[in-house]
């Protein structure tokens, strides 16, 4: 586990939970002195006590000893200890939020502990029982660092949640930034038109105030000639007319800058986050959603042009709009611009407390919403069981009802938004109102000081312009909210090691035979749980392997383990002798091909799916393994030949058809080691037929790994392990495993037939 | 055939599965043991209809999974075995109980929750599409990530502020 990750998981813990993130360092000097200076190996937390109230204390593992602290009644704590040796089973109750693990001694003695904890501590748990389980197997496993595991078990559900990048919102914001760095000419030509229609904006209403006052007022007062009045008009008029022809061009300027400018950063983000989707491993795609990634490489990024394109200059402009008005309403009369920029401020307030206040009615609605298409999403792909059962009637009823209270909720929505925005409105009018009234006496001159026509017209003609730079700022937070949640939900995935990475000067050999050698190889997705338990085999160049067994035995991670998708977390897979995380990844997946159950068909032609793993293959490479393959009858059936498209997952051709097309671009690969998993356990008998013939050249003077519940595709096989919680339990040829009337395959084989008789 | 004739033949078909009732006893490390014919075997109890019927429909699991004995009614057993299943469901059919909703706030991907539980102060979290759940007997039941059960009492039981937190997540 790398620093940042340990660090994250902590940081994790101590924000989000009510309990430490790590074992306490003076309990553990205390646990690790009462062992007799022998160190903590793994420990949990223990978060209910006897009486299943929330409580505190520790369950600690050292090599001889376990230890229990219990929060001693004056402070301190109390450490029970039992010795290793003493336990002779370890047994865990599972309930709905409380496991209870039991250490037993004897049998018929009282147990030795007794401990309880909510699903929160299970993990951290499982590791200790499972290492204590382990050792009175006589078995030893792998033991981390307790620290890590600890924090890993605890902080892993929450992790796993949502998108945790560190650092703050702030962080976050100047990370993204950070994307504008390459287009910074752009940015500062769009900044600058921004900046000049938010300068331009404010000319017209200056000018309208002089004309009144200098040319208008002044030539009905016959202060000035008309001639002249009429001259120095049609320059302010030409003076408005150029502001707004300019702020429309610099408007242009900054909208096509900025938009482009979003693009390309979203590009790059785009580019960046999908790049780093196919170095990551598998087990990151297992932990999230495929909905949830899809949406970061799509909706986010766009998210982000929004922000980027128009947010960050409409979030500073509109500030620098408030701030010059307020300036120049103030210069143009201090008092009536207090009038209208004090309250500025407290109308921001409102509009961010407002939009704080419909969150709540929108997660009502979001709820709402949610069950109205849980219905659609149930009764649509299962309307033929809709059907089946005469529940048309029902169905409708159930949607109208969520439609209703979606409705009702949505209307609720528009109840406070549309009472705000009027009241709002009114507000700024009162003020507006009010600047009159204030006005008033002194336009008319029965107070002093004397306000010009002029002047106030400008003042009005630059109140109206507050309206927007308001509705901006105050929605900025919202704005930022939805920016950083994206940017957050990005950098989670860019930030993400990959677990299989090469060395730093990986081998690449001349060539490869074949050899498959697993050397007391241990996994497991979960710490507590593994797969595979010291498994060792040597496969030579060639050797045909069928892999059988139950379900969850293990069959489909060691062929993960060979195709170097997961490394071992002990031992080594090795390829013709050399360690498999020594050999370049790129290198050695270019010579291992892969046969699934469910084989994945891209949107495209038949031949390009054939061509997937050798773009570069000629067409009569192509047809040369759909030949191979049995699929050059069908696809020519088909009136696009090999031009046909596959739609998505190759949902227009038959299981048969999409295997024998997987089984083209897998021979096309020409793979010297090769993985069959499932490969024909969805089609009927003549397609299996037709497949097994495909597969029977496929194989030929490669070496195989088959996994098949179907015992009958594996008679072809050099050698068969049966796979059993994680071991092999048996290997050898079909006849030798035949003729063992123990033997595990032979059940199997024997129940298989009895059933196919029985059918 | 009539459907209350084939609803009948399906029951006496569902009733014929249902095992003889055992004896039960809690030993010393707090497991359930069920005999039945002379044979102990560790089992787990587990409800069927764990929030509209919490009390019947008793399932004894053993540690395969496998059903041992189906109880509908503790009440048929001796008072021996109904004690010891008692005790025992009180571990197995353990949530924690909000009292008090202090604050829900809403991040990123979860929503965090502060509650104050009959079993003491608990921060947890949810993800963000997960709602709480109705409950047919009234109130309503909360998943967190790690997979801990919270139960919220009905809307009408809880405090004004502990009702004001929660007015966007239920009905």
């Amino acid at each position: 586990m790398s620093t940042r990750a340990r660090q994250r998981d902590r940081e994790i813990i101590d924000r989000y939970t009510d309990q430490p993130s790590r074992l306490p360092a003076p309990l553990r000097a205390e646990i690790e002195h009462s062992f007799g200076d022998r160190p903590v190996e793994l420990y949990c937390h223990i978060d209910l006590d006897a009486s299943l109230n929330l409580a505190e204390s520790w369950l600690a593992l050292g090599p001889e000893r376990v230890a229990i602290a219990t929060r001693a009644p004056g402070g301190g704590w109390d450490i029970a200890h039992i010795e290793r040796s003493r336990i002779r089973e370890v047994r865990e109750n599972s309930g709905l939020s409380c496991h209870v693990l039991s250490l037993l001694g004897l049998a018929g003695d009282p147990p030795l502990a007794v401990v309880r904890y909510t699903h929160r501590q299970r993990r951290a748990a499982d590791a200790i029982r499972f290492v204590l389980q382990q050792s009175l197997a006589e078995r030893d496993v792998p033991v981390g660092d307790g620290d890590d595991e600890y924090a890993d078990a605890v902080a892993g559900p929450i992790r796993e949640a949502q998108a945790l990048v560190a650092g703050t919102d702030t962080a976050i914001i100047l990370r993204l930034l950070g994307y504008l760095r390459p287009y910074r000419r752009q940015l500062a030509v769009g900044m600058s038109a921004a900046a000049a229609v938010t300068g331009l904006s404010l000319i017209p209403a200056y000018l309208a105030g002089y004309l009144i006052d200098r040319v208008v007022g002044r030539a009905q007062s016959g202060a000035i000639a008309r001639d002249a009045a009429a001259q120095i008009a049609l320059v302010c008029v030409g003076a408005i007319a150029t502001a707004y022809a300019l702020r429309s061009l610099f408007t242009w300027v900054r909208l096509r800058f900025m938009a482009y400018i979003g693009e390309y950063v979203a590009r790059d983000l785009r580019t960046a986050i999908y790049e780093h989707l196919q170095l990551l491993s598998l087990s990151f795609f297992s932990r999230k959603k495929t909905g949830s990634l899809i949406t970061r490489v799509t909706s986010d990024t766009d998210r982000l042009w929004e922000f980027l394109a128009f947010g960050i200059v409409d979030v500073s402009l509109s500030a620098v709009m408030l701030i010059g008005l307020g300036t120049v309403l103030i210069s143009v009369d201090w008092r009536l611009g207090l009038v209208m920029t004090l309250p500025v401020p407290l109308l921001c307030a409102f509009i961010f407390l407002h939009g704080r206040r419909l969150e709540a009615f929108f997660l009502r609605a979001w709820r709402r919403w949610s069950r109205l298409t849980d219905v659609v999403s149930d009764t649509i792909p299962g309307i033929r069981v809709v059907k089946a059962f005469n529940q048309e009637d029902s169905e409708r009823r159930r949607f109208a009802e969520r439609n209703l209270a979606a409705m009702s909720q949505f209307n609720e929505i528009h109840q406070v938004w549309t009472r705000f925005w009027p009241a709002l409105m009114l507000g700024i009018h009162c003020l507006t109102v009010a600047v009159w009234v204030l006005a008033l006496p002194r336009l008319i001159g029965a107070s002093a000081p004397q306000l010009s026509a002029g002047a106030f017209v400008s003042f009005l003609l630059y109140s109206t312009m507050f309206v927007g730079p308001i509705e901006v700022i105050g929605q900025m937070a919202r704005v930022m909210n939805r920016a950083t949640s994206s940017a957050h939900r990005i950098f989670e995935v860019l930030d993400t090691e990959p677990e299989v990475v090469d060395r730093a000067e990986p081998v690449r050999p001349a060539s490869l035979d074949g050899r498959v050698t697993f050397d007391d190889v241990w996994f497991g997705y979960d710490v507590a749980r593994p797969v595979i338990r010291a498994m060792s085999f040597d496969v030579a160049p060639g050797e045909m392997v069928g892999l059988v067994g139950a379900s969850g035995g293990g069959k489909t991670t060691i062929a993960n383990l060979i195709a170097r998708f997961y490394d071992p977390v002990a031992g080594a897979v090795r390829i013709d002798g050399v360690d498999l995380r020594e050999l370049d990844t790129g290198w050695y997946r270019r010579r291992v091909g892969m046969v699934l159950q469910e084989p994945y068909l891209f949107h495209g032609t038949i031949a390009d799916n054939i061509r997937y793993g050798l773009p570069e293959a000629s067409l009569d490479q192509v047809i040369g393994a759909a030949r191979t393959a049995n699929a050059h009858d069908f696809v020519c059936r088909l009136s696009h030949g090999y031009e046909t498209i596959v739609g998505e997952r190759g949902q227009t051709l038959s299981g048969g058809e999409r295997q024998r097309i997987s089984i083209a671009r897998a021979l096309l690969h020409d793979p010297r080691i090769l993985i069959l998993d499932e490969a024909t356990s969805s089609v009927d008998t003549e397609t299996e037929r037709r497949i097994e013939e495909a597969m029977h050249r496929l194989i030929a003077g490669r070496t195989v790994f088959a996994i098949a519940h179907r015992l009958s595709t594996l008679r072809r096989a050099n050698r068969l392990f049966v796979i059993e919680e994680g071991r092999i339990s048996e290997s050898g040829t079909h006849g030798a495993l035949m003729a063992n009337p123990e033997s595990t395959y032979r059940r199997l084989v024997e129940l298989q037939r009895e059933l196919r008789q029985a059918v | 055939m009539l459907l209350h004739e084939k609803s009948r033949s399906s029951s006496a078909r569902i009733a014929a599965q249902v095992v003889e009732r055992p004896r039960l006893e809690r030993h010393s490390d707090g497991s359930l043991v069920a005999w039945q014919g002379g044979e102990a075997t560790p089992v787990r109890p587990v409800r069927c209809f764990p929030w509209s019927r919490p009390g019947a429909y008793i399932s004894l699991r053993d540690e395969r999974q496998r059903e041992v004995a189906l109880i509908h009614d503790p009440a048929e057993l001796d008072p021996g075995s109904r004690a010891a299943l008692e005790q025992a469901m009180a571990e197995a059919g353990f949530v924690l109980q909000v009292l008090r909703v202090v604050e829900v706030d809403e991040e990123l991907e979860i929503r965090t929750w502060k509650v104050e539980t009959r079993q003491g102060a608990r921060t947890f979290q949810t993800a963000r599409d997960e709602w709480p759940r109705p409950l047919p007997g009234g109130g309503f039941l909360v998943r967190d990530v790690a997979g801990d059960l919270y139960l919220i009492p009905a809307n009408g039981e809880l405090d004004a502020r502990s009702q004001r937190a929660l007015w966007a997540f239920i009905d």
